[in-house]
């Protein structure tokens, strides 16, 4: 699926003494099957935005397109758009609200009104997918799961509806190293396998840097940058400007270069940064 | 999707008038004088005193007029009802009769009646508003606090009773959010809130609660611990870091206040009451 | 070094006596030193958070002792003073900020201590100098971001004067400048005022920041040390659950591809140094 977004721009209070523009003309698109990341500091309008793919925002100025379909339009099928756009809250599992993980999980397709053994297959499936235990877990109370295990419940119970683009928003905060990897890895599967679109906004460049092809960076509520991950990393200097930080390892290559090592910029991950430091080191070595 | 838009009560806008600069106890002191006069007048020659002298109010703060009184919106079929049912049940003798169909009767009687309320709880709403507008939480319950303590000699807490309201205002706005954002989370699973008749919509708000109230619950929870780590043990031997002073502006107000008094009091005791 | 903070045979359970009844900590011997930075990580669940709460009586032991420059915190006479001691900041500032103006919010624990008027006011406008917020002392906090929030709740705890500052994941919903505030405070208060820090964190980023760290897992303490000596036990670091900062992944890769990398880089400062020298 895609998303094309024309000229948008939003206001949070609109017609009161706090009314406060938000956004700001924004145009990008997003194309069916991409991985694309969202950064930008808090209160820059990411989520804002975000809100707008699957129609939570309906456009005042400008427009938002879903698939071609204009959200204004006022014969869309708003629940249907956002059945199709799954949005992955931050904290998700404090919207859990059934007693069981099975029942949360089918509160989706039940609002589709799937048949029973349709609602079931959805359920089974979207547990696979995230990787929690259909027969142990489906009639686990949902107090009963840990922080890691309620946020991939949170994401089966969106993925259940069968989205063609999955939005989310800063779904990592908060868990421990290994409950990040987890959720990453579900995620990078569901891209892979599925081809799904995702959008994926996070405030860890580390993250963003291991799972985007494509960054879109918001500073106050407009679109700055919009670029291949390796060149919106380069751009160091002014994504500080704006309260950003580099990925760890970028820093850690940019400030050997400054110290005179022949690198490449724009490196990203560690396997990437050994491999030139290794040929950096090699060519010091053969010159002595 | 914005619930905290159209909520006007208790939020406070920023502003330097001379009404913004009153000491809060003026403020508190003079809103309650009024809303016990509006109480006790009967009469369409005091309302028209006070709709002026609540207007130069207004006018003084720089509040716009149009937000003051924008969140008597959502209270307007609830007061239309209300209207409807003072109307023609009202019943008194001597009175004439408008229009009479089966056992209903629009009288004159009804007709005052509705028009009393209706004024009375509109004038209510604005000037609780009013004050909230101009007056920020801090200085609303520092001026509380400073006029109930005589209230602890008789043993009312009055000052946890204070804090107790700063937490609660506190709330309504952190539920607001909450609300949003579980109402959000629902909707981008299926449930059309902004579907539907007014039954449909009151069913779909249920599954919204139980988040809600866990939501609440936990925020409170964290709130009470960081004030108790914040060694916050109630009011006992607390200090305040300021105190309140009159100054000028709250002799003038209290000028003001006096003549809209002594004529409202005038009104009420020697014109006709409208029932 | 002299102990602030000790705790002996610390064991605390959740819902005890009842069927769900969980035990968050189990026997643990550990103690904060004055004026160290001490980083406290492991999984969530634990117990991080538990022990946490025992520095500052906000917890009472269920069995073994926490004693606090010598009070116990079983006692209940000592709680006030243990709380001017201990100060405490928590993950989510929304939850812990009282009022609606900034610097009446952090005036707030000075009120509670029954300070008077002019003390309060110099510690008020110390706080504010202190983390750089003056700009700020008159806005509501929800006009703040998020980093800018958890400045003033620190700074909250800061005018309270206490020996020590507790921060339980400070960082965990910031944005990166928010993060970096946070952090760079942390060090400040610790080097220039002197105040000993207790940071809770799942970022290795910040752990390698701190003096000491401990690792827990299952409400028990399984590592404890210098950063360098930490993160040298591989199998148990993943075994823990925790990743390994960024310069020891890299200088451990490039050790193995048979540079040589003097050992125990934890930061990434050691090893531009190192790389720098292996370059002259």
């Amino acid at each position: 699926m895609s998303i094309e977004v024309v000229n948008l721009s939003h206001s949070y209070k609109e017609g009161t003494p706090f009314e406060k523009q938000v956004l700001f003309e924004i145009n990008l698109s997003v194309g069916e099957g991409e991985f694309v990341g969202i950064i930008g500091p808090t209160r820059s309008g990411k989520t804002t935005l975000a809100q707008h793919f699957n129609a939570l925002h309906i456009p005042r100025r400008g427009k938002v397109l879903i698939d071609g379909l204009d959200t204004k339009d006022k014969r869309a099928d708003l629940v249907k758009i956002r059945h199709r756009v799954g949005y992955v809250f931050q904290n998700p599992e404090y919207q859990l609200f059934a007693p069981t993980v099975g029942e949360d999980i089918a509160f989706g397709p039940l609002n589709q009104k799937l048949s029973r053994e349709e609602v079931d297959e959805r359920v089974r499936e979207a547990m696979a997918q995230v990787g929690l235990d259909y027969r142990a877990l489906r009639d686990r109370d949902i107090f009963a799961l840990s922080g890691g295990q309620k946020r991939r419940a949170a994401i089966a119970g969106v993925l259940a509806c069968k989205p063609g683009v999955l939005v989310l928003d800063d779904i990592t905060a908060g868990l421990d190293p290994r409950g990040r990897e987890e959720i990453l890895s579900v995620i990078k599967e569901l891209h892979h396998r599925q081809n799904l679109t995702t959008i994926f906004i996070s405030n860890s460049m580390d993250e963003v840097a291991a799972m985007a092809e494509r960054i879109i960076v918001i500073d106050r509520g407009r679109v700055i940058m919009d670029d291949s991950t390796r060149n919106v990393f380069a751009r160091f200097k002014e994504l500080r400007d704006i309260g950003l930080e580099l990925p760890e390892v970028t820093v850690l290559i940019d400030r050997l270069r400054t110290a005179g090592f022949n690198l490449p910029a724009g490196v990203l991950n560690v396997s990437e940064a050994l491999t030139s430091i290794s040929a950096a080191l090699r060519e010091l070595e053969a010159q002595k | 999707m914005e619930l905290t838009k159209n909520i006007t009560l208790g939020v406070y806008l920023p502003g330097k008038s001379s009404i913004h600069n009153l000491d809060p106890r003026t403020k508190i002191i003079t809103a309650t004088i009024m809303i016990v006069l509006l109480l006790i007048s009967r009469s369409y020659a005091a309302f028209a005193l006070s709709a002026l002298f609540v207007g130069f109010l207004i006018t003084l703060s720089g509040v716009p007029a149009g937000y003051a009184m924008r969140g008597l919106k959502p209270m307007l079929p609830v007061l239309a009802i209300m209207w409807v049912f003072q109307l023609f049940l009202f019943k008194a003798p001597d009175t004439t009769i408008y229009f009479h169909w089966w056992i209903f009767e629009a009288t004159a009687a009804g007709l005052h009646m509705g028009n009393l309320i209706i004024l009375r709880v509109l004038f209510l709403f604005t000037v609780t508003t009013f004050l909230t507008l101009t007056t920020s939480v801090v200085s609303l319950t520092d001026g509380l606090e400073s006029l109930l303590k005589p209230l602890r000699a008789i043993g009312i807490p009055s000052q946890e009773l204070v804090m107790t309201l700063v937490i609660a205002l506190r709330f309504v706005l952190i539920l607001a959010e909450e609300l949003e954002k579980i109402i959000k989370a629902q909707m981008a699973r299926g449930v059309a809130f902004d579907r539907g008749n007014f039954i449909q919509k009151t069913r779909k708000i249920f599954p919204v609660f139980l988040p809600l109230f866990i939501g609440a619950f936990k925020r409170a929870e964290e709130l009470i611990v960081a004030m108790d780590a914040r060694s916050y043990t109630g009011g006992k031997g607390r200090t305040k870091m300021k105190t309140l002073h009159m100054g000028r502006v709250d002799l003038e107000a209290a000028a003001a206040m006096i003549v809209y008094g002594g004529l409202l009091i005038y009104i009420i005791i020697f014109t006709e009451p409208m029932i | 070094m002299h102990k602030l903070i000790e705790t002996n045979g610390l064991t605390y359970y959740y819902r005890k006596g009842t069927r769900d009844e969980v035990k968050a900590l189990d026997s643990v011997n550990m103690a904060v030193y004055k004026g160290e930075m001490l980083s406290i990580t492991g999984q969530n669940g634990s117990g991080k958070s538990t022990l946490a709460r025992h520095f500052n009586a906000l917890l009472k032991p269920g069995q073994g002792s926490i004693l606090i420059k010598g009070l116990s915190t079983a006692n209940k006479d000592s709680i006030s003073e243990i709380r001017k001691i201990i100060g405490m900041v928590f993950q989510n500032p929304d939850n812990q900020l009282v009022s609606s103006i900034v610097e009446e919010d952090i005036a707030f624990g000075p009120e509670n201590l029954g300070l008077p008027q002019a003390e309060i006011i110099d510690r008020v406008d110390w706080a504010l100098e202190t983390l750089n917020l003056e700009d700020l002392r008159r806005e509501p906090p929800h006009n703040l971001s998020e980093g800018q929030k958890q400045q003033v709740a620190i700074a909250g705890v800061l005018a309270m004067k206490p020996e020590c500052i507790v921060l339980d994941e400070p960082t965990a919903h910031l944005d990166p400048r928010g993060r970096r505030e946070v952090m760079e405070s942390a060090i400040r208060l610790n080097r220039e005022e002197g105040i000993t820090i207790v940071l809770l964190t799942h970022f290795m980023s910040e752990v390698v920041h701190c003096d000491r760290m401990l690792v827990m897992e299952g409400g028990a303490i399984k590592m404890e040390g210098s950063p360098e000596k930490v993160f040298r036990q591989s199998a148990e670091i993943k075994s823990a659950g925790l990743d390994f900062p960024v310069a020891s992944q890299v200088a451990e890769g490039l050790r193995r591809e048979g540079f040589k990398i003097k050992p125990d880089i934890v930061r990434t400062e050691e090893l531009i140094d190192c790389l720098c020298q292996l370059k002259s």
